[in-house]
């Protein structure tokens, strides 16, 4: 019987052995994962993105990483935002600035000009931080603020971020119940729609190429409206024009605003 | 003897239940082949008994196109132009040498990706990394330099490198009437008069798939099949077909394989994993991804990734609408998409769909020459060898035949052939396109109020082996087009648009009346074509690929989608290559003070064009098979005060229309290939590949592959 025993066991161990099945529980991002190729592994950095959550095969996340992914999923898959905040939070307290979680890249943070094999901590996160502070942008825009400009301290060149900055005063602006505080946050979207574009001069070497003499159409149809609420009348009228210059070669996903641009500098 | 055969069935359990994907393969198998060695043979020798077969492969883009395509020998073109000529084929007699897997270590570079027994180090891997899926027996065939047809530049390569007399791939693939080798005066120029087409035009052939006689595991990053060509191929005058039961053939010119391995491995789609996989030894810096055998360095990423989707994707299983595993060979190389439809259920759409692995009944061989003793042959399934995909050619029929014989196939060819499947190349790409995907509406908001956000949900779904679009994912470029208008067609909201522009980075200066030629509105980028500089240096700062412009458009879906959540802008299935910048590296444009814009601290995240230059990629942005995703649009429609504004009011109800539209490459691609392989580029003049009037000529945007329309009630 002992003897049977054993070939059963030896018959089943070579079985396993030749299947090289993984080993011992699953522990999501460390045994399974390894051979998923949906489960990317950081070097040094973090994908940042989206990856379809049943692609990842995790159970219950166990990184801020995948915290963030699941997040993802409640917000696009499911539009459930009420699940997906906590997801985000949670990833952004695994990486985190404040708590010395994640580090930012530098200089100094390169080997021979490039980015070493591991980071540690791991280097900050901007998909964790634009999709948190898009969804808190109306509810609490200063905290929406501080994401996005997180965002410029990890990717400083990174297009849109100022933009998102620039709609967050214009709603605090909305909602501010002073006159003092609407101006102060009408100025700051100023700033941040022009630090927008700042990004993409407008440049001879770039009309030579492109054709274009504007470009950013939504960010200077943002910077009339901020502009119409502060009475500078000069300004909305310049940004409309460079709205409609934009628009020339490109149209608007919402073409009429062109119609209406037109007809409001013809008043 | 019962507890006997319980443990037999528990050892073998333990083997199946295992997941396929954990195997370790122990390596090659050893070489037992006994038949008669036979070298490459060209296909016109096989064409007297396959006339079907070689006729079919003939008008495929795998055979023939691919190796004189402005686009393919342009992507390799500068793929050199970057990295010093690295990409071109080593041959057994070079002498160069190159840093070795272990440190301080050094080897010779006299092994390419095909002919390395293992890949060991990146340059082995660069070595003829696009020529070697493309042309793999003529790659083999160079060890001999009298068969050579495309030079070995080592040891003239990185900063020894002399692009100005760099010719593309395709000039060494003239011969004349004696078959000697002829080269146009001009680097990149037409054919000389006389020239005929080279062995190396033939590309993918009979003699290719026909050897193969498994994976070849050593070769492989993950010991698995998968990508670098790692084929076992076995150049005898045995040749693998897919049935077992073969009639001898006449004159033993070959013998058709009884092996039912061979022939299951033919039979597979993992068959088709060694080149429908593309891994770049390039170190991506968000994938951790490395050669698994031990003594090798190199790390990669997955350029295409396609092989892998199936493997790991609902059709290799039973998992699908259909019951039954739907190989590549179900859809590629059947009736599919001309054998008839199927209707079912995905999800909560309804499907009808053409049905895979129809197959025509006909003869394999020609009956009545091909058999020994005129052995009678009879009808049965057969697969075609039209390998039907998404490409079609970007060279005119006159310049195919001029490169590719008088008599190449034209693509428009009307009428359809012995089973009823059209001759054209462009009908059966565009009917297996459209094919692909489904899209619905039925989830958006049913009513819609002036002033408010209003929702529009599309839900589509891929119905492809893959996911869609697939291959070189990163440029095929599929999106939904939106519209939203009220009832008197005034436009509230579009996206995935187009709009007539100059283009004068190519010379283009107004507006052509062409959309074919025009790029999505989600960002605006044109590339740096760098420029020729003597002594020649690799890398970006003077051979360009990094943007000269790059800013977001009006649509700018993608980002916002993936990156923000944000729910508007272009729905785009294209995948992406990103460079990731870090401090120290100049992006390829100038500020406003004319100075270049260098990255001061973090890292920068940017789409690039070229492969070469990307060291970070996304293969998650394509549609997943069978799973219906829902992209979700909140349009704001304008309040009253603005339609007073304007002097209008709107009409209800609001219409919405979505439809999937695709374009094999997107014209900003093409124009950084117009650039970086034109006299502004790194070479000092033109290598006659690509400009704007082939770009405006023979590029296409195949619009409405699938649509969906609803209408909404309007409220005030």
């Amino acid at each position: 019987m002992k003897t049977r025993f054993t070939i059963l066991l030896f018959v089943a161990a070579l079985g396993c052995v030749f299947a090289q099945a993984p080993t011992g529980p699953y522990v999501p991002g460390v045994t399974y994962q390894t051979d998923n190729p949906n489960y990317l592994v950081p070097n040094p950095l973090y994908f940042e993105g989206k990856i379809t959550w049943e692609l990842l095969k995790i159970d219950q996340p166990a990184t801020f990483w995948e915290y963030l992914q699941r997040g993802i999923h409640y917000q696009d898959d499911l539009e459930n935002t009420g699940l997906a905040i906590p997801d985000y939070e949670k990833a952004l307290a695994g990486n985190s600035l404040a708590n010395g979680t994640c580090q930012l890249i530098t200089a100094a943070t390169l080997v021979g000009g490039a980015l070493p094999a591991t980071l540690n901590p791991p280097a900050c996160m901007f998909t964790i931080r634009l999709r948190l502070g898009y969804l808190l942008r109306n509810t609490n825009p200063q905290r929406a603020i501080q994401l996005f400009s997180e965002v410029l301290q990890i990717d400083p060149l990174r297009l849109d971020a100022n933009a998102l900055i620039g709609e967050a005063y214009l709603g605090m602006a909305s909602a501010a119940t002073t006159d003092a505080d609407k101006q102060a946050a009408l100025k700051n979207a100023v700033a941040a729609f022009k630090a927008e574009l700042a990004l993409s001069p407008v440049t001879p070497d770039y009309t030579a190429l492109t054709g274009d003499t504007a470009n950013n159409a939504h960010v200077h149809w943002s910077l009339a409206e901020v502009y119409q609420q502060l009475g500078d009348t000069a300004n909305v009228k310049n940004e409309l024009n460079l709205y409609v210059q934009a628009t020339q070669w490109h149209s608007d996903t919402y073409p009429w605003r062109i119609k209406l641009a037109q007809k409001r500098l013809a008043q | 003897m019962l507890r006997f055969r319980f443990i037999i069935f528990l050892g073998a359990a333990a083997t199946l239940l295992a997941p396929s994907f954990a195997q370790t393969p122990t390596g090659n198998p050893t070489e037992t082949a006994s038949f008669r060695k036979q070298d490459y043979q060209a296909p016109t020798n096989c064409l007297p008994c396959h006339q079907r077969q070689y006729d079919e492969l003939r008008s495929s883009v795998k055979s023939g196109y691919r190796n004189v395509s402005p686009l393919f020998n342009g992507l390799e073109t500068a793929g050199n132009l970057l990295s010093g000529g690295l990409l071109r084929p080593v041959y057994a007699d070079s002498t160069a040498t190159t840093a070795g897997p272990t440190p301080g270590s050094t080897i010779t570079l006299n092994t390419n990706m095909f002919t390395s027994p293992v890949l060991a180090v990146a340059p082995q891997v660069r070595a003829g990394f696009c020529f070697t899926c493309h042309n793999p027996n003529r790659e083999r065939q160079g060890d001999d330099p009298l068969q050579r047809e495309v030079p070995q530049l080592a040891p003239n390569t990185g900063n020894n490198f002399k692009p100005e007399i760099f010719r593309p791939l395709r000039d060494y693939h003239l011969v004349d009437a004696n078959g000697n080798q002829v080269l146009a005066a001009e680097i990149g120029g037409d054919p000389p008069a006389g020239a005929l087409p080279s062995p190396a035009t033939a590309g993918i052939t009979c003699d290719l798939c026909h050897n193969v006689t498994g994976p070849d595991l050593n070769r492989s990053f993950r010991a698995d099949g998968f990508a670098n060509t790692s084929i076992l191929i076995d150049h005898s005058i045995e040749k693998i077909g897919p049935f077992p039961d073969a009639v001898n053939v006449k004159g033993e010119f070959h013998v058709s394989s009884t092996d039912r391995s061979k022939i299951s491995f033919l039979r597979s789609g993992a068959f088709c994993n060694a080149c429908h996989d593309v891994r770049l030894p390039i170190n991506t810096v968000t994938s951790g991804e490395k050669n698994v055998h031990d003594n090798t360095n190199v790390n990669f990423f997955r350029l295409e990734n396609l092989s892998t989707e199936w493997q790991i994707g609902p059709y290799n299983s039973t998992n699908n609408p259909f019951g039954k595993v739907v190989r590549c060979q179900d859809c590629h190389m059947s009736m599919f998409p001309f054998g008839g439809d199927s209707t079912y259920q995905v999800g909560d759409l309804k499907i009808t769909s053409p049905t895979p692995g129809v197959f025509a009944q006909d003869f394999a061989a020609v009956p009545g020459i091909s058999t020994q003793g005129n052995f009678p042959l009879q009808k049965r399934n057969v697969v075609n060898h039209y390998f039907t995909g998404v490409d079609v050619p970007l060279l005119t029929i006159d310049e195919l035949r001029s490169r590719l014989g008088s008599n190449y196939p034209d693509v428009f060819d009307p009428g359809t052939d012995s089973h009823g499947v059209p001759k054209s190349l462009e009908a059966r790409r565009t009917a297996l396109l459209k094919a692909a995907v489904r899209i619905g509406l039925d989830k958006t908001d049913q009513t819609a109020h002036v002033g408010q956000p209003f929702n529009v949900r599309v839900e589509a779904v891929s119905l492809t082996g893959h996911r869609f679009p697939a291959g070189f994912s990163q440029e095929r470029t599929t999106y939904i087009q939106l519209n939203v208008t009220d009832d008197n067609g005034f436009v509230l909201y579009q996206s995935g648009y187009v709009v007539d522009k100059p283009h004068p980075d190519t010379g283009e200066m107004q507006p052509d009346g062409n959309l074919n030629d025009e790029d999505i509105e989600h960002i605006h980028a044109v590339v740096n074509p760098g420029k020729h500089i003597v002594p020649y240096v690799s890398g970006p700062n003077n051979n360009g690929q990094n943007n000269s412009v790059f800013e977001s458009g009006p649509d700018n879906g993608p980002d916002a989608r993936v990156y923000t959540g944000a729910a508007e802008g272009l729905v785009l299935f294209r995948n992406e290559l990103t460079r990731v910048f870090v401090p120290g590296d100049q992006l390829g444009r100038n500020g406003p003070d004319g100075k270049p814009v260098v990255l001061q601290s973090g890292i920068h995240f940017e789409e690039t064009f070229s492969a070469a230059f990307a060291n970070h990629v996304d293969n998650f942005r394509s549609l997943q098979p069978l799973r219906p995703t829902t992209f979700r649009y909140e349009i704001q429609l304008p309040t009253a005060d603005e339609l007073a504004a304007m002097g209008m009011e709107l009409q209800g109800p609001l219409h919405v229309h979505a439809q999937v539209n695709y374009e094999h490459f997107p014209p900003v691609f093409l124009r950084f290939l117009v650039n970086t392989t034109g006299p502004n580029g790194p070479t000092g003049h033109s290598l006659h590949l690509l400009d704007e009037n082939r770009i405006d000529t023979l590029l296409e945007n195949l619009t409405n592959l699938t649509s969906s329309d609803l209408t909404v009630t309007l409220t005030n």
